[in-house]
């Protein structure tokens, strides 16, 4: 079974490094948007969205990042995304969403570029 | 059960659609999900292709109830010699509004992912109805 959608805060020291897992879609869009704003106003740094356990990503749920990223560059804050799983990376391929976001596979990758 | 010897899945035909009706509730899309991977996976679907047309029947149903407050999404499953169509529509549009697109181009990106994912697709809203349909073949049905 998968597991359960969950936005978690990690400790990091220089960005703020929050770990999503689960299924994102529209009955989780709205607690995704809260958790990835609430990052971005607290304004501590790069904020650098792990998508390592998200198992499933729809067009509601790439909706709020491309939101989020609006809302961090409208901050000056850079917005950095983490994922390796083809089957995810696909959808924002297929979507030319790689054009928009720094995508990188790991959460140390993301950070030096 | 049984499997074939060359190790690939297991065809097997659904002779009757296979029919879903949902409350128009965000959490209860992952039931149209849920259906289709187990349709998918009994034509023969392979990971991906089940993977594909989880997302695919997904965003049919996020399109026709876009704006919707209320009613029922109906499925139908129907499979079609190594393929599967869906149809979903929509009842009771009391409460329905035109699709707007979405804050960020939500819809784009749903027609973007139909697009690539499914063989053919549509959506229509006309006479008070919404209804959606696309239609999936399996690569090794197409190749043999």
């Amino acid at each position: 079974m998968d597991e359960a959608f969950a936005v978690d805060e990690r400790e990091a020291i220089g960005f703020v490094h929050l770990v999503v897992q689960g299924e994102l879609d529209v009955a989780t869009a709205t607690a995704l948007r809260e958790h990835l704003y609430a990052a971005v106003d607290r304004g501590r740094g790069p904020i650098v969205v792990d998508l390592l356990a998200v198992t499933f990503i729809d067009s509601t749920a790439l909706g709020v990042l491309i939101g989020t990223k609006e809302h961090s560059d409208q901050r000056g804050i850079d917005f950095l995304l983490v994922m390796e799983e083809p089957r995810i990376l696909k959808i924002f391929e297929i979507t030319g969403l790689t054009e928009l976001f720094s995508i990188a596979p790991t959460v140390a990758e993301a950070v030096n570029r | 059960m049984s499997s074939p010897e060359d190790g690939s899945p297991e065809v097997r035909t659904i002779s009757e659609p296979v029919k879903l009706s949902i409350p128009v509730q965000s959490d209860l899309i992952l039931l149209a999900r849920l259906t289709a991977a187990t349709v998918a996976s009994r034509v023969g679907f392979d990971v991906e292709e089940v993977d594909d047309l989880r997302l695919a029947v997904d965003e049919l149903c996020v399109l026709v109830a876009d704006g919707v407050g209320a009613g029922r999404l109906n499925l139908t499953f129907i499979t079609t010699g190594g393929g599967v169509e869906v149809v979903c529509t929509l009842d009771n549009l009391g409460t329905a509004v035109e699709h707007d697109g979405g804050e960020h181009g939500e819809r784009d990106l749903s027609v973007r992912i139909l697009d690539a994912l499914v063989d053919e697709h549509s959506q229509e809203f006309e006479n008070g109805q919404r209804r959606g349909w696309l239609r999936k073949r399996s690569v090794r049905h197409e190749h043999s």
